[in-house]
């Protein structure tokens, strides 16, 4: 439900040091567009300024032309020489005013809409890249919903202030003080008068600023608590049904909804007094400008002109102050979703590419050294040191107790994460020396669960080479033998996988991550181990497709199941941060160690279980 | 359904209608104040001070009672609005829980979402618009009528570009709404894209994709900004022509209106109330130009919302419902007779189907994908009704049954757990949400859930769902059978509810089902052959009939079929993730 005024929480609202970062951090990003904005400003005000030169031109218009004329009828005179030329000159005036306001306006619409949409396009994609350079120890930090949201509703924010409000913003705080000058130039005896009225505007504008805001959020909140009430109402209405709770689950829902309701007409009651406050203030100078005013005609401190300028000035004068009081929030909550921006913006990559980095060789010989491991500094230690060498080819499986650290070695491998002490090599190369493109190329990471992307299952094959031609594609699964599973289904390779790939099951979501591995063609490939057995049909093709994919590379394996861990050509056991015994499966069964007891435990298992 | 709405809140928005011609008349009487204040005050020979004195406090006070209405205009509008809204948005969440498994499956969520929500707001936009609409079509009338009094002419110069406004009011309200829409798709598309990266960062990391989604991204960034320009040009348009209209009418009333009083046809204060009449037109004229494509959008919108209110549940309480029989022993007695069904998209799914379950019993129900095990299941609670046959629950048929008596019967536990943003307490006791906390952690223990509950941070007062704590698929899957036994059926359903426990915590839950089974008719939906040998009798489906039964051992030592579809569930090999080293 979009079109709720946007409101800013009190937590996340700038004081003057942040507003004063963060204006000027902005401004340093517009950079680019500073001739722009200039620009933009500039027929802002040219397209305010004109709205004011109507009322002026008809305060002209009366001023020289028609009062003389209209006293001098009355008085039963002949016409002064020049009224008509007055007249006609300011009516060809006019015409020129509405027609540089027409021009002005729309080049201000414009220009504003091309540097605030330029701006916004720079940011997502800039955010975006930056997102995607934080290594994991962020995303460890960080909840996922909290990191998304900055890419979403604070640049929706933004969006939405571009959108809709920065014109009038810009335009109403303009006209207000243009106005104001205009005024107190023309007669600042009489706008002393219509000044009176003002501190009740003020007061009453910020007083519905602080109200609006808390009403906003409150709304906001509400819509968002009956929106999930609904949606959870939608979703689960088949667990509803069947313990028959339909009523309680309505009158639930019914309160949220109520309680939604008693918002909005918080909101309106807010609204409702502020608006005659407003309109008020519109006669009340008319009102002074009429009767004060006349008097001063009378006496003739102003002209009749003078009056009618301010009739027409100030009887449209205060809804743009309305306005700017609702904008002010809207500002307010952009400038906060800035500087959130700008935090993240800030955070640190971890795992960064040194300058002077190297192409990775295209070998798949591994060494780890020395390898101490923590994830956050001062927590527990994971690694203690270890010490591996892998050979090019050759096919190691990690195994353990869950937490033991083996899913972590095997991230180091990949370089999710920097070791603490020690370091680890590919081809004699230090990962921290190589390129982050080389080493993505040399070693893939196949998950335990098939990840999908919204897209075909072509896309998503090729999610890394998306150039790849469908030529490529076919000899990638043709090479693991799956092309035919996935030519079965009814569109093929361009079925479209939605929802993060719920029409495939779980078995044919791994197939398509294997196949987008072999597609890449690393040297090594560190393998997760999927823990609960996957729907059966696909599993015996999960098996068959592995096989090739490991043929010919280096691979590790998070092994969950000893079958793998007997077929590898090594067994390493990691417990407690160590790698504690490594060697052949034959030969740590036959060294009666803990590899050997978990294989007496798991053979023994089988036999009870069948 | 708009006008039956509109009908049933008639007296709120007749004051609200009221009202907004209260401003109307304040409105109104302004200018025409301010024109008397010049042509009788300031304007005669002599000054009249004591009349100009009067004519200002009349503006006060005209402008006083246009404010005060203002202010009431708008809250009575949107209260009627919101409060339809709020009415509409209950009868349609009552709808959605009255309405039929058959039609849930074949309607897309957030189709539903959509009618609760956007169409809805479109809905309570338009009525807002009722009562500002006739106040603002009867300010346009009464200043008409005015200004005709006045000066004809005149009128015809100040108001007759003016009905452009009206027109380019709509027209502008009606091309700029599918950009706002395009905008908000774009950036939906957006945020999908940063959503899966962020939630797939370790495939994205793992495969090297940034390059790949960096793309993607620029691609929907390139649609957002595309679409916001398109509003913008839209914008860009629209508005300076809107706003140049009046000035068109402003230029003509100084042109003819000054000529007119140089040669003494026309009153200064007329000339001015002009001016200020023009402007004040302004507002409500682009307002009927909108409520013009508000109006359509809202109909749309009505007739989608409608559409889900009138249609009629189809599994419903019968006219004349016949008790389930609630006392005796042997309750749970399940019988199928000649059932056939098929799914509305015309799948045949049981194909006379005769089975008898008798009370207190256990089977487990085995067959390939599409072999109609989960279809028995949905029948006994009476998700579905069948297409020719019965269902007999202790000799009732479940159609004459009354609909929550016999669904609190049966229980039954999905392969796909919902469980609810609450906390694992409330989500347990769903059934009966004043269960006592003893029955509550008893269900629990017989699910294998209490173990992982008590080591949760509340515990049992843990919140679950979107805003809380997030559990693995088997520790819902058991919280969901902890549901179902706290419900204590005579009828329990399992239908692949251990289906992600881990492997090797499953037989903790097995042994505890065996005391939940004890006494209670039981259907186990399932493919590991330790869950199925649990049961007394397996039961072999094969497209919609039974193909074998017996015993577990006697299927295996006798039934090809059976042992091929056991075969098709390899799970050799499972490492046992809890064996320490």
């Amino acid at each position: 439900m979009r079109g709720v005024p946007s409101g800013v929480d009190e937590e996340d609202r700038l004081d003057a040091e942040q507003a004063k970062h963060v204006i000027r951090r902005a401004a340093q990003m517009m950079q680019p567009y500073r001739s722009k904005v200039r620009l933009a400003v500039g027929f802002i005000a040219l397209y305010t300024a004109s709205i004011l030169a109507g009322p002026y031109l008809v305060k002209w218009a009366i001023d020289k032309s028609l009062k003389p004329g209209y006293d001098a009828l009355q008085r039963g005179d002949g016409l002064p020489d020049d009224v008509f030329r007055v007249l006609n000159t300011t009516i060809g005036l006019y015409v020129v005013v509405a027609i540089v306001a027409y021009f002005a306006q729309r080049m201000a619409i414009m220009t504003l809409a091309r540097v605030g949409e330029n701006f916004l396009r720079d940011l997502r994609t800039r955010v975006f890249a930056h997102l995607q350079r934080l290594s994991m120890p962020f995303y460890d930090r960080e909840k996922a919903g909290v990191i998304i949201s900055r890419m979403t509703s604070d640049i929706d924010t933004m969006q939405e202030l571009v959108q809709q409000g920065l014109m009038n913003f810009v335009s109403a705080a303009l006209l207000l003080v243009f106005a104001l000058g205009m005024l107190t130039l023309v007669s600042w005896q009489l706008m002393l008068v219509c000044a009176l009225i003002v501190p009740v505007v003020v007061v009453a504008s910020i007083k519905f600023q602080r109200d609006s805001n808390r009403a906003y959020l409150t709304v906001r909140d509400r819509i968002g608590n009956t929106l999930s009430g609904l949606q959870e109402g939608i979703a689960g209405v088949r667990v509803i049904q069947a313990y028959g709770r339909q009523e309680i689950q309505t009158g639930r829902f019914a309160t949220g909804n109520r309680e939604l309701y008693e918002a909005h007409m918080d909101s309106v009651r807010v609204q409702s007094w502020y608006v005659p406050i407003i309109e008020f203030a519109g006669h009340f100078t008319t009102a002074a400008a009429i009767g004060v005013g006349g008097y001063m005609v009378t006496e003739d401190i102003v002209t009749t002109g003078t009056v009618a300028f301010f009739v027409l000035t100030l009887s449209n004068l205060f809804e743009p102050i309305q306005q700017l009081s609702q904008l002010f929030n809207q500002l307010q909550s952009a400038g906060a979703a800035l500087q959130k921006i700008f935090v993240l913006l800030d955070t640190d990559v971890d795992v960064s590419e040194r300058p002077g980095a190297v192409d990775l060789p295209p070998t798949g010989d591994i060494e780890v050294r020395d390898v101490v491991f923590r994830y956050s500094s001062g927590g527990d230690t994971v690694l203690a040191g270890v010490n591996l060498t892998i050979a090019e080819g050759e096919r190691l499986a990690l195994v353990g107790p869950t937490g033991a650290g083996k899913s972590t070695l095997a991230k180091l491998i990949a370089r999710m994460y920097d070791p603490v002490e020690g370091t680890v090599s590919l081809g004699g190369v230090n990962l921290r020396d190589a390129t982050l493109r080389s080493l993505r190329q040399r070693v893939v990471v196949v998950p335990q669960e098939g990840f999908l992307f919204h897209g075909t299952i072509r896309d998503n094959i090729r999610l890394v080479r998306p150039e790849a031609s469908p030529a490529d594609v076919n000899a990638a699964l043709d090479a693991l033998g799956l092309r035919e599973r996935f030519e079965e289904l009814e569109d093929g390779l361009e079925t479209e996988v939605n929802e993060r790939g719920s029409r495939l099951s779980a078995g044919e979501k791994q197939l398509v991550s294997l196949a987008r591995a072999a597609l890449v063609d690393p040297a090594v490939l560190v393998l997760d181990e999927a823990t609960s057995s996957l729907d059966p049909g696909t599993e015996q093709l999960i098996e068959s497709a592995l096989e090739v994919l490991m043929d010919g590379r280096t691979v590790i394996v998070i092994a969950h199941r000893l079958s793998t861990s007997e077929r590898a050509d090594r067994v390493g056991v990691v417990t407690e941060g160590t790698l504690r015994e490594l060697g052949t499966h034959d030969d740590l069964v036959a060294a009666g160690g803990h590899y050997a007891a978990l294989y007496a435990t798991w053979t023994g298992g089988l036999t009870s279980a069948s | 359904m708009l006008r039956e709405r509109v009908s049933e809140q008639r007296k709120g928005i007749a004051v609200g209608v009221l009202v907004g011609l209260m401003w109307t008349a304040g409105k109104v009487t302004v200018p025409w104040v301010v024109k008397q204040g010049i042509d009788n005050g300031i304007e005669v020979d002599p000054p009249d001070l004591g009349s100009i004195r009067l004519w200002g406090l009349m503006i006060l006070a005209a402008g006083t009672v246009s404010a005060g209405f203002a202010g009431a205009r708008r809250y009575m509008a949107f209260r009627e609005a919101r409060f339809a809204e709020a009415t509409l948005r209950d009868q349609i969440f009552a709808q959605i829980q009255r309405l039929h498994f058959a039609y849930h499956d074949h309607t897309q969520a957030g189709q539903l979402m959509s009618r609760g929500a956007t169409d809805l707001q479109q809905v309570q936009a338009f009525v807002v618009m009722i009562p500002m609409t006739i106040s603002n079509a009867m300010t346009v009338i009464a200043v008409t009528v005015l200004l005709v009094l006045l000066d004809p002419i005149l009128t015809l110069f100040a108001l007759g570009a003016l009905p452009l406004v009206n027109i380019m009011g709509k027209r502008f309200s009606t091309r700029l709404f599918p950009s706002v829409m395009g905008i908000q798709e774009e950036s939906a598309q957006l945020a999908a894209v940063v959503d899966e990266t962020v939630s797939g960062i370790r495939v994205v990391k793992g495969f090297g994709a940034e390059d790949a989604q960096a793309a993607r991204l620029k691609t929907e960034a390139d649609d957002v900004f595309g679409m916001a320009m398109d509003a913008s040009r839209t914008r860009a348009t629209y508005l300076p022509a809107i706003e140049l209209i009046p000035n068109i009418g402003l230029i003509a009333v100084l042109a003819y209106g000054g000529h007119q009083i140089l040669s003494g046809e026309l009153t200064l204060g007329t000339l001015v109330s002009f001016n200020l009449y023009v402007v004040l037109l302004i507002q409500p004229l682009r307002m009927l130009g909108m409520i013009i494509a508000q109006a359509q959008r809202a109909a749309a919108a009505a007739d989608r919302v409608a559409e889900v209110l009138s249609t009629a549940p189809r599994i419903a309480d019968p006219a004349h419902p016949t008790p389930l029989p609630s006392k005796g022993p042997g309750l749970g007695h399940v019988t199928f007779e000649g059932v056939h069904f098929s799914y509305s998209d015309g799948t045949k799914v049981l194909d006379g189907l005769d089975l008898d379950i008798s009370a207190g019993e256990s089977i487990t129900l085995v067959g390939a994908t599409g072999s109609g095990k989960s279809t028995v299941a949905r029948l006994i609670p009476r998700f579905y009704d069948v297409r020719q046959g019965r269902v007999l629950l202790d000799g009732v048929d479940v159609r004459q049954a009354p609909l929550t008596e016999l669904r609190r019967s049966v229980g039954i536990v999905f392969e796909e757990t919902f469980l609810f943003s609450d906390t694992i307490g409330a989500n347990i006791a769903f059934a009966d949400p004043d269960a006592p906390r003893e029955q509550i952690e008893r269900a629990a223990r017989l699910s294998g859930a209490h173990d992982f509950i008590v080591d949760l941070p509340d515990g049992y007062a843990t919140e679950i769902g979107e805003r809380g704590f997030s559990l693995s698929g088997g520790q819902r899957q058991r919280i969901a059978i902890a549901r179902a036994i706290l419900a204590d059926p005579r009828v329990l359903i399992l239908d692949d509810a251990t289906s992600s426990v881990d492997p090797t915590k499953e037989h903790e839950i097995r042994d505890a089902l065996g005391e939940v089974m004890e006494g209670r008719t039981t259907i186990v939906i399932a493919h590991r052959p330790a869950t199925i040998a649990l049961a007394d009798r397996v039961v072999l489906l094969d497209r919609g009939r039974i193909a074998a039964e017996g015993t577990h051992d006697e299927l295996l030592a006798t039934n090809a079929a059976y042992r091929q579809v056991l075969a098709a569930i390899d799970r050799a090999g499972e490492l046992p993730e809890e064996v320490r080293l």
